[in-house]
Protein backbone atom coordinates (compact mmCIF):
# COMPACT_ATOMS: atom_id res chain seq x y z
CA UNK A 1 0.00 0.00 0.00
CA UNK A 2 1.16 3.70 -0.36
CA UNK A 3 2.42 5.46 2.16
CA UNK A 4 -0.23 8.27 1.67
CA UNK A 5 -3.87 7.56 3.52
CA UNK A 6 -6.49 6.02 1.39
CA UNK A 7 -9.98 7.11 1.15
CA UNK A 8 -12.50 3.91 0.81
CA UNK A 9 -13.45 5.39 -2.14
CA UNK A 10 -10.37 5.67 -3.80
CA UNK A 11 -9.39 2.49 -3.07
CA UNK A 12 -13.01 1.43 -3.53
CA UNK A 13 -12.14 2.64 -7.11
CA UNK A 14 -9.52 1.38 -7.45
CA UNK A 15 -9.87 -2.21 -6.95
CA UNK A 16 -13.30 -1.83 -9.23
CA UNK A 17 -10.91 -1.05 -12.10
CA UNK A 18 -8.80 -4.03 -11.08
CA UNK A 19 -11.59 -6.05 -11.49
CA UNK A 20 -13.06 -4.71 -14.45
CA UNK A 21 -9.64 -5.46 -16.19
CA UNK A 22 -9.49 -9.44 -14.81
CA UNK A 23 -13.31 -9.35 -16.17
CA UNK A 24 -12.75 -8.20 -19.55
CA UNK A 25 -10.05 -10.79 -19.93
CA UNK A 26 -7.96 -8.24 -21.90
CA UNK A 27 -5.41 -8.33 -19.03
CA UNK A 28 -1.41 -8.80 -19.57
CA UNK A 29 -0.44 -12.00 -18.34
CA UNK A 30 2.35 -10.79 -16.49
CA UNK A 31 0.79 -8.16 -14.85
CA UNK A 32 -1.65 -10.34 -12.96
CA UNK A 33 0.69 -11.77 -9.82
CA UNK A 34 1.21 -6.98 -9.37
CA UNK A 35 -2.79 -6.72 -10.00
CA UNK A 36 -3.64 -9.02 -7.72
CA UNK A 37 -1.32 -9.08 -5.25
CA UNK A 38 -2.45 -4.94 -4.81
CA UNK A 39 -6.17 -6.28 -5.18
CA UNK A 40 -5.87 -8.22 -1.88
CA UNK A 41 -4.19 -5.06 0.12
CA UNK A 42 -7.12 -3.06 -1.11
CA UNK A 43 -9.95 -5.61 -0.14
CA UNK A 44 -8.27 -5.85 2.83
CA UNK A 45 -7.75 -2.18 3.38
CA UNK A 46 -11.27 -1.49 2.44
CA UNK A 47 -12.85 -4.57 4.55
CA UNK A 48 -10.52 -2.85 7.85
CA UNK A 49 -12.57 0.29 6.63
CA UNK A 50 -16.00 -0.90 6.95
CA UNK A 51 -15.27 -2.61 10.34
CA UNK A 52 -13.90 0.33 12.03
CA UNK A 53 -16.56 2.61 10.85
CA UNK A 54 -19.40 -0.04 12.01
CA UNK A 55 -17.28 -0.01 15.81
CA UNK A 56 -17.18 3.60 15.38
CA UNK A 57 -20.67 3.70 14.95
CA UNK A 58 -22.09 0.97 17.24
CA UNK A 59 -19.86 3.16 20.12
CA UNK A 60 -21.48 6.77 18.81
CA UNK A 61 -24.95 5.06 19.31
CA UNK A 62 -24.58 3.70 22.37
CA UNK A 63 -25.89 0.47 21.45
CA UNK B 1 -111.11 113.32 48.43
CA UNK B 2 -111.27 109.79 50.95
CA UNK B 3 -108.41 109.65 53.16
CA UNK B 4 -107.35 106.00 53.84
CA UNK B 5 -104.92 105.46 56.85
CA UNK B 6 -102.54 103.31 56.06
CA UNK B 7 -104.30 100.41 57.95
CA UNK B 8 -107.15 101.07 56.33
CA UNK B 9 -106.00 101.34 52.79
CA UNK B 10 -104.11 97.98 53.67
CA UNK B 11 -107.59 96.55 54.72
CA UNK B 12 -108.96 97.34 51.90
CA UNK B 13 -105.92 96.11 49.45
CA UNK B 14 -106.60 92.87 51.33
CA UNK B 15 -110.55 92.82 51.12
CA UNK B 16 -109.98 93.55 47.67
CA UNK B 17 -107.78 90.57 46.98
CA UNK B 18 -109.73 88.63 48.76
CA UNK B 19 -112.82 89.60 46.65
CA UNK B 20 -111.53 89.29 43.43
CA UNK B 21 -109.09 85.99 43.68
CA UNK B 22 -109.61 82.23 43.62
CA UNK B 23 -108.81 80.21 46.53
CA UNK B 24 -105.83 79.32 45.28
CA UNK B 25 -103.85 78.78 42.59
CA UNK B 26 -101.14 76.68 41.19
CA UNK B 27 -97.80 78.56 40.19
CA UNK B 28 -94.64 77.93 38.86
CA UNK B 29 -91.51 79.05 40.87
CA UNK B 30 -87.91 78.74 41.56
CA UNK B 31 -87.04 78.54 45.54
CA UNK B 32 -84.72 81.19 45.97
CA UNK B 33 -84.20 80.61 49.68
CA UNK B 34 -85.61 77.99 51.87
CA UNK B 35 -85.31 78.16 55.77
CA UNK B 36 -86.95 75.23 58.69
CA UNK B 37 -87.59 77.40 61.29
CA UNK B 38 -87.78 75.77 64.49
CA UNK B 39 -91.50 76.23 65.43
CA UNK B 40 -92.60 73.48 62.32
CA UNK B 41 -92.55 76.34 59.95
CA UNK B 42 -91.08 76.55 56.85
CA UNK B 43 -90.04 80.37 54.97
CA UNK B 44 -89.58 80.55 51.29
CA UNK B 45 -88.10 83.11 48.65
CA UNK B 46 -89.82 82.55 45.62
CA UNK B 47 -88.08 83.68 42.40
CA UNK B 48 -88.37 83.73 38.53
CA UNK B 49 -85.75 84.36 36.89
CA UNK B 50 -84.36 85.06 33.40
CA UNK B 51 -80.38 83.64 33.74
CA UNK B 52 -79.56 85.93 36.89
CA UNK B 53 -82.25 88.39 36.37
CA UNK B 54 -84.53 88.37 39.02
CA UNK B 55 -88.24 88.87 37.26
CA UNK B 56 -90.69 88.41 39.83
CA UNK B 57 -90.56 87.57 43.49
CA UNK B 58 -92.49 86.71 46.53
CA UNK B 59 -92.23 85.89 50.00
CA UNK B 60 -93.78 81.57 50.77
CA UNK B 61 -94.89 79.83 54.10
CA UNK B 62 -95.88 76.24 54.43
CA UNK B 63 -97.03 76.10 58.06
CA UNK B 64 -95.60 73.39 59.94
CA UNK B 65 -98.94 71.35 60.01
CA UNK B 66 -99.21 71.41 56.43
CA UNK B 67 -95.06 70.94 56.04
CA UNK B 68 -95.43 67.95 58.11
CA UNK B 69 -97.87 66.34 55.54
CA UNK B 70 -96.06 67.44 52.36
CA UNK B 71 -92.21 67.16 53.05
CA UNK B 72 -92.04 63.45 53.80
CA UNK B 73 -94.44 62.85 50.59
CA UNK B 74 -92.39 65.02 48.45
CA UNK B 75 -88.95 63.91 49.51
CA UNK B 76 -90.22 59.90 49.36
CA UNK B 77 -91.76 61.01 45.46
CA UNK B 78 -88.37 62.83 44.53
CA UNK B 79 -85.82 61.65 46.62
CA UNK B 80 -84.71 64.92 47.08
CA UNK B 81 -85.43 67.33 49.73
CA UNK B 82 -86.59 71.10 48.73
CA UNK B 83 -83.85 72.87 47.91
CA UNK B 84 -82.18 76.47 47.20
CA UNK B 85 -82.50 76.29 42.63
CA UNK B 86 -85.14 73.95 42.75
CA UNK B 87 -88.04 74.75 40.79
CA UNK B 88 -91.40 73.80 41.95
CA UNK B 89 -94.96 73.62 41.05
CA UNK B 90 -96.75 74.93 44.42
CA UNK B 91 -100.31 74.76 45.25
CA UNK B 92 -100.80 78.36 47.22
CA UNK B 93 -103.34 80.83 48.33
CA UNK B 94 -102.45 84.85 48.69
CA UNK B 95 -102.17 86.00 52.22
CA UNK B 96 -102.16 89.66 52.60
CA UNK B 97 -101.58 90.97 56.08
CA UNK B 98 -102.17 94.90 56.96
CA UNK B 99 -98.45 94.68 58.88
CA UNK B 100 -96.68 91.99 57.27
CA UNK B 101 -97.69 92.73 53.57
CA UNK B 102 -98.36 89.70 50.79
CA UNK B 103 -97.16 86.10 51.21
CA UNK B 104 -97.77 83.23 49.81
CA UNK B 105 -99.67 80.57 51.99
CA UNK B 106 -98.51 77.53 50.12
CA UNK B 107 -100.51 74.33 50.64
CA UNK B 108 -99.52 71.64 48.50
CA UNK B 109 -96.06 70.75 46.18
CA UNK B 110 -96.28 68.75 43.05
CA UNK B 111 -94.03 66.47 43.51
CA UNK B 112 -94.45 64.57 40.05
CA UNK B 113 -93.46 68.53 38.64
CA UNK B 114 -90.41 68.51 40.30
CA UNK B 115 -89.19 65.22 38.91
CA UNK B 116 -89.82 66.05 35.71
CA UNK B 117 -88.64 69.21 35.83
CA UNK B 118 -85.10 67.19 37.87
CA UNK B 119 -85.29 64.70 34.54
CA UNK B 120 -85.88 67.38 31.55
CA UNK B 121 -82.59 69.64 33.35
CA UNK B 122 -80.83 65.73 33.47
CA UNK B 123 -81.71 65.29 29.72
CA UNK B 124 -80.38 68.89 28.98
CA UNK B 125 -77.39 67.83 30.76
CA UNK B 126 -76.90 64.50 28.82
CA UNK B 127 -77.27 66.34 25.74
CA UNK B 128 -74.56 68.65 26.37
CA UNK B 129 -72.19 66.13 27.10
CA UNK B 130 -72.84 64.08 24.30
CA UNK B 131 -72.91 67.44 22.00
CA UNK B 132 -69.48 67.87 23.49
CA UNK B 133 -68.45 64.46 22.78
CA UNK B 134 -67.23 63.97 26.13
CA UNK B 135 -69.93 61.06 27.07
CA UNK B 136 -68.11 58.06 26.45
CA UNK B 137 -64.56 59.14 26.95
CA UNK B 138 -64.13 57.44 29.89
CA UNK B 139 -65.90 54.22 28.75
CA UNK B 140 -63.22 54.20 25.93
CA UNK B 141 -60.58 53.32 28.33
CA UNK B 142 -59.30 50.09 29.25
CA UNK B 143 -59.88 49.20 32.69
CA UNK B 144 -56.95 46.58 33.96
CA UNK B 145 -57.61 43.26 34.14
CA UNK B 146 -56.19 43.10 37.47
CA UNK B 147 -56.75 46.09 39.41
CA UNK B 148 -53.51 46.93 41.92
CA UNK B 149 -54.34 50.63 42.97
CA UNK B 150 -57.57 51.77 43.03
CA UNK B 151 -58.02 55.95 44.57
CA UNK B 152 -61.71 55.40 46.15
CA UNK B 153 -64.13 58.93 46.58
CA UNK B 154 -66.22 58.26 49.21
CA UNK B 155 -66.86 59.88 52.83
CA UNK B 156 -64.76 58.47 55.19
CA UNK B 157 -67.96 57.51 57.79
CA UNK B 158 -70.01 56.52 55.10
CA UNK B 159 -71.25 53.10 55.56
CA UNK B 160 -70.87 52.06 51.95
CA UNK B 161 -66.77 52.72 52.39
CA UNK B 162 -67.01 50.61 55.50
CA UNK B 163 -68.58 48.10 53.16
CA UNK B 164 -66.74 48.18 50.18
CA UNK B 165 -63.51 47.59 52.23
CA UNK B 166 -64.84 44.75 54.70
CA UNK B 167 -65.57 43.31 50.96
CA UNK B 168 -62.77 43.46 49.28
CA UNK B 169 -60.48 42.85 52.21
CA UNK B 170 -62.02 39.92 53.66
CA UNK B 171 -62.03 38.34 49.75
CA UNK B 172 -61.71 34.82 50.32
CA UNK B 173 -58.46 34.55 47.76
CA UNK B 174 -56.48 36.69 49.43
CA UNK B 175 -56.19 38.97 46.53
CA UNK B 176 -54.92 42.53 47.83
CA UNK B 177 -54.34 45.95 46.46
CA UNK B 178 -53.17 49.85 47.12
CA UNK B 179 -57.03 50.95 48.25
CA UNK B 180 -56.24 54.55 48.96
CA UNK B 181 -59.01 56.63 50.17
CA UNK B 182 -60.07 60.67 48.67
CA UNK B 183 -62.29 61.67 51.34
CA UNK B 184 -65.61 63.77 49.71
CA UNK B 185 -68.84 64.97 50.85
CA UNK B 186 -71.07 62.61 48.90
CA UNK B 187 -74.47 64.53 48.95
CA UNK B 188 -75.90 67.75 48.71
CA UNK B 189 -74.31 70.60 47.01
CA UNK B 190 -71.41 70.74 47.76
CA UNK B 191 -70.77 67.07 46.59
CA UNK B 192 -70.19 68.25 43.03
CA UNK B 193 -67.38 70.48 44.43
CA UNK B 194 -65.42 68.13 47.06
CA UNK B 195 -65.68 64.94 44.45
CA UNK B 196 -64.00 67.87 41.75
CA UNK B 197 -61.51 68.15 44.15
CA UNK B 198 -60.72 64.83 45.05
CA UNK B 199 -60.18 63.59 41.17
CA UNK B 200 -57.55 66.87 40.96
CA UNK B 201 -55.61 64.98 44.25
CA UNK B 202 -56.01 61.61 42.74
CA UNK B 203 -54.88 63.36 39.38
CA UNK B 204 -51.68 65.24 40.47
CA UNK B 205 -51.15 62.18 43.00
CA UNK B 206 -48.02 60.01 42.92
CA UNK B 207 -49.47 57.16 42.71
CA UNK B 208 -50.35 55.44 39.05
CA UNK B 209 -53.62 54.37 40.01
CA UNK B 210 -55.43 51.86 37.55
CA UNK B 211 -59.31 52.98 38.86
CA UNK B 212 -60.92 55.12 40.48
CA UNK B 213 -63.90 54.11 43.08
CA UNK B 214 -67.47 56.84 43.55
CA UNK B 215 -69.22 55.16 46.37
CA UNK B 216 -71.52 55.98 48.41
CA UNK B 217 -74.71 53.94 50.33
CA UNK B 218 -76.23 52.76 53.04
CA UNK B 219 -77.41 55.84 53.82
CA UNK B 220 -80.02 58.23 52.86
CA UNK B 221 -81.45 58.08 49.67
CA UNK B 222 -82.01 61.68 49.28
CA UNK B 223 -80.02 64.29 47.73
CA UNK B 224 -78.50 62.52 44.61
CA UNK B 225 -78.64 65.14 42.64
CA UNK B 226 -74.91 65.77 42.53
CA UNK B 227 -74.46 62.57 40.50
CA UNK B 228 -76.33 64.90 37.55
CA UNK B 229 -74.29 67.57 38.18
CA UNK B 230 -72.67 68.52 34.97
CA UNK B 231 -69.49 70.03 36.08
CA UNK B 232 -69.15 66.79 38.04
CA UNK B 233 -69.90 64.53 35.01
CA UNK B 234 -67.73 66.43 33.02
CA UNK B 235 -65.01 65.89 34.58
CA UNK B 236 -65.84 61.66 35.15
CA UNK B 237 -66.43 61.42 31.99
CA UNK B 238 -62.72 63.37 30.81
CA UNK B 239 -61.19 61.60 33.64
CA UNK B 240 -57.87 59.44 32.07
CA UNK B 241 -58.42 56.80 34.94
CA UNK B 242 -61.55 54.14 34.49
CA UNK B 243 -63.88 55.19 37.14
CA UNK B 244 -66.15 52.47 38.65
CA UNK B 245 -69.32 53.89 40.65
CA UNK B 246 -71.22 52.68 42.97
CA UNK B 247 -73.55 55.22 44.65
CA UNK B 248 -76.35 53.27 45.72
CA UNK B 249 -79.18 53.97 43.15
CA UNK B 250 -82.62 52.31 43.85
CA UNK B 251 -84.59 54.64 41.64
CA UNK B 252 -82.63 55.00 38.37
CA UNK B 253 -79.27 55.89 37.16
CA UNK B 254 -77.40 59.18 37.53
CA UNK B 255 -75.55 60.41 34.53
CA UNK B 256 -72.38 59.77 36.59
CA UNK B 257 -73.10 56.32 35.95
CA UNK B 258 -73.57 56.91 32.54
CA UNK B 259 -70.03 58.72 32.05
CA UNK B 260 -68.71 56.07 34.10
CA UNK B 261 -66.20 53.32 33.09
CA UNK B 262 -68.58 50.75 34.59
CA UNK B 263 -71.53 51.75 37.00
CA UNK B 264 -72.74 49.27 39.75
CA UNK B 265 -75.33 49.52 42.20
CA UNK B 266 -73.50 49.15 45.33
CA UNK B 267 -70.10 49.97 46.88
CA UNK B 268 -70.28 46.08 47.81
CA UNK B 269 -70.94 45.18 44.39
CA UNK B 270 -67.94 46.70 43.47
CA UNK B 271 -65.46 45.09 45.45
CA UNK B 272 -67.01 41.76 43.92
CA UNK B 273 -67.04 43.06 40.37
CA UNK B 274 -63.12 43.94 41.11
CA UNK B 275 -62.73 40.52 42.94
CA UNK B 276 -63.96 38.68 40.61
CA UNK B 277 -61.66 40.12 37.64
CA UNK B 278 -59.07 39.13 39.70
CA UNK B 279 -60.44 35.70 40.45
CA UNK B 280 -60.80 35.56 36.52
CA UNK B 281 -57.52 36.70 35.35
CA UNK B 282 -56.19 33.90 37.37
CA UNK B 283 -58.53 31.13 36.32
CA UNK B 284 -57.14 32.34 32.94
CA UNK B 285 -53.67 31.95 33.93
CA UNK B 286 -54.16 28.64 35.14
CA UNK B 287 -55.33 27.24 32.62
CA UNK B 288 -53.20 28.90 30.47
CA UNK B 289 -50.20 26.93 32.69
CA UNK B 290 -52.01 23.87 32.24
CA UNK B 291 -52.80 24.62 28.45
CA UNK B 292 -48.72 25.25 28.33
CA UNK B 293 -48.24 22.07 30.48
CA UNK B 294 -49.82 19.73 28.16
CA UNK B 295 -48.97 21.51 24.50
CA UNK B 296 -44.75 21.27 26.03
CA UNK B 297 -45.48 17.80 26.93
CA UNK B 298 -47.11 16.53 23.69
CA UNK B 299 -44.38 18.44 21.68
CA UNK B 300 -41.74 16.29 23.49
CA UNK B 301 -43.55 13.07 23.37
CA UNK B 302 -43.81 13.89 19.20
CA UNK B 303 -39.82 14.97 19.25
CA UNK B 304 -39.06 11.82 21.22
CA UNK B 305 -40.78 10.03 18.26
CA UNK B 306 -39.18 11.62 15.93
CA UNK B 307 -35.93 11.38 16.87
CA UNK B 308 -36.17 7.64 17.25
CA UNK B 309 -37.42 7.24 14.15
CA UNK B 310 -34.83 9.16 12.88
CA UNK B 311 -32.27 6.98 14.84
CA UNK B 312 -33.40 4.27 13.67
CA UNK B 313 -33.58 5.30 9.91
CA UNK B 314 -29.91 6.24 10.31
CA UNK B 315 -29.13 3.15 12.03
CA UNK B 316 -31.08 0.79 9.03
CA UNK B 317 -29.24 2.79 6.44
CA UNK B 318 -25.93 2.97 7.39
CA UNK B 319 -26.35 -0.95 8.20
CA UNK B 320 -27.28 -0.99 4.75
CA UNK B 321 -24.59 0.86 3.10
CA UNK B 322 -22.26 -1.13 5.42
CA UNK B 323 -23.75 -4.34 3.97
CA UNK B 324 -23.85 -3.32 0.53
CA UNK B 325 -20.12 -2.35 0.96
CA UNK B 326 -19.02 -5.55 2.05
CA UNK B 327 -21.15 -7.45 -0.42
CA UNK B 328 -19.32 -6.06 -3.10
CA UNK B 329 -16.31 -6.18 -1.40
CA UNK B 330 -16.78 -9.88 -0.94
CA UNK B 331 -17.82 -9.63 -5.09
CA UNK B 332 -14.59 -8.64 -5.91
CA UNK B 333 -12.54 -10.72 -3.59
CA UNK B 334 -14.14 -13.69 -5.15
CA UNK B 335 -13.46 -12.89 -8.74
CA UNK B 336 -9.86 -11.69 -7.58
CA UNK B 337 -8.76 -15.12 -5.92
CA UNK B 338 -10.69 -17.18 -8.89
CA UNK B 339 -10.20 -15.31 -12.03
CA UNK B 340 -6.46 -14.80 -12.68
CA UNK B 341 -6.27 -18.72 -12.21
CA UNK B 342 -9.38 -18.67 -15.00
CA UNK B 343 -7.32 -16.19 -16.87
CA UNK B 344 -3.97 -18.22 -16.62
CA UNK B 345 -5.41 -22.20 -17.41
CA UNK B 346 -7.25 -20.27 -20.66
CA UNK B 347 -3.24 -19.46 -21.54
CA UNK B 348 -2.38 -22.91 -20.86
CA UNK B 349 -5.04 -24.70 -22.26
CA UNK B 350 -4.31 -22.28 -25.80
CA UNK B 351 -1.21 -23.27 -25.69
CA UNK B 352 -1.35 -26.63 -25.13
CA UNK B 353 -3.72 -26.90 -27.95
CA UNK B 354 -1.21 -24.91 -30.52
CA UNK B 355 1.52 -28.20 -29.04
CA UNK B 356 -0.70 -30.70 -30.48
CA UNK B 357 -1.30 -28.87 -33.98
CA UNK B 358 2.09 -28.25 -34.19
CA UNK B 359 3.26 -32.13 -33.20
CA UNK B 360 0.55 -33.16 -36.09
CA UNK B 361 2.70 -31.73 -38.42
CA UNK B 362 5.80 -32.93 -37.12
CA UNK B 363 7.18 -35.80 -40.39
CA UNK B 364 8.43 -38.22 -37.78
CA UNK B 365 5.10 -38.89 -37.18
CA UNK B 366 4.11 -39.55 -41.54
CA UNK B 367 7.21 -42.03 -41.37
CA UNK B 368 6.26 -44.17 -38.27
CA UNK B 369 3.00 -44.28 -39.65
CA UNK B 370 4.49 -46.14 -42.94
CA UNK B 371 4.48 -43.01 -44.93
CA UNK B 372 8.09 -41.79 -46.79
CA UNK B 373 9.98 -39.17 -48.26
CA UNK B 374 11.28 -39.08 -51.62
CA UNK B 375 14.11 -36.14 -53.09
CA UNK B 376 15.50 -35.54 -56.10
CA UNK B 377 18.32 -33.57 -55.85
CA UNK B 378 18.04 -33.22 -52.31
CA UNK B 379 14.88 -31.49 -52.89
CA UNK B 380 11.74 -33.37 -51.78
CA UNK B 381 10.00 -35.19 -54.54
CA UNK B 382 6.67 -32.79 -55.37
CA UNK B 383 6.04 -32.07 -59.47
CA UNK B 384 8.94 -31.38 -60.60
CA UNK B 385 10.12 -33.24 -63.94
CA UNK B 386 11.83 -36.23 -63.77
CA UNK B 387 13.47 -38.89 -66.37
CA UNK B 388 14.47 -42.42 -66.41
CA UNK B 389 18.19 -42.68 -64.87
CA UNK B 390 17.41 -40.02 -62.42
CA UNK B 391 18.66 -40.91 -58.82
CA UNK B 392 15.80 -40.75 -56.21
CA UNK B 393 16.76 -40.97 -52.56
CA UNK B 394 14.03 -42.07 -50.31
CA UNK B 395 13.81 -41.87 -46.34
CA UNK B 396 11.93 -44.40 -44.41
CA UNK B 397 11.76 -44.27 -40.32
CA UNK B 398 14.47 -45.90 -39.90
CA UNK B 399 16.41 -45.97 -43.65
CA UNK B 400 17.46 -43.96 -46.42
CA UNK B 401 17.30 -45.76 -49.63
CA UNK B 402 19.14 -44.90 -53.12
CA UNK B 403 16.52 -46.06 -56.32
CA UNK B 404 17.02 -45.27 -60.28
CA UNK B 405 13.97 -44.33 -62.13
CA UNK B 406 13.46 -47.04 -64.85
CA UNK B 407 10.29 -45.86 -66.27
CA UNK B 408 7.65 -43.38 -66.03
CA UNK B 409 3.90 -43.84 -65.84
Amino acid sequence: MTKKKLSYQTAYDELKTICEQLESEEVDVDQITDLVKRANELVKYCQDRLRGIEKDLTAVSGN
Amino acid sequence: MNHYSLREFNLLVKAVLSEQLERSYWIIAEIGQINLHGNGHCYLELVEKDNNYVKAKARGTIWANVYRDIHPWFVSQTGTELKQGMKVLINASLEFHEVYGMSLNIRDIDANFTIGERERKKQETIQRLEAEGIMDMNQELELSAVVQRLAIISSESAAGYEDFMNQFENNPYGYQAKLDLYSATMQGDAASQSIIESLHKIHESEWDYEAVVLIRGGGSKMDLDCFDDYELCAHLAQFPIPVITGIGHERDQSIADLVAHTRLKTPTSVAEFLISRMLTFESEINDLQEVIGQQTKALIHRQTELINELNFRWQLNTKQVLQRSTFQLDQMSHLISHKPTGILNQHLLSLSHREKLIDAYNPKNLLTKGYSITRINGKILKNQKIKSGDELETQTLTKTISSTVNKIK
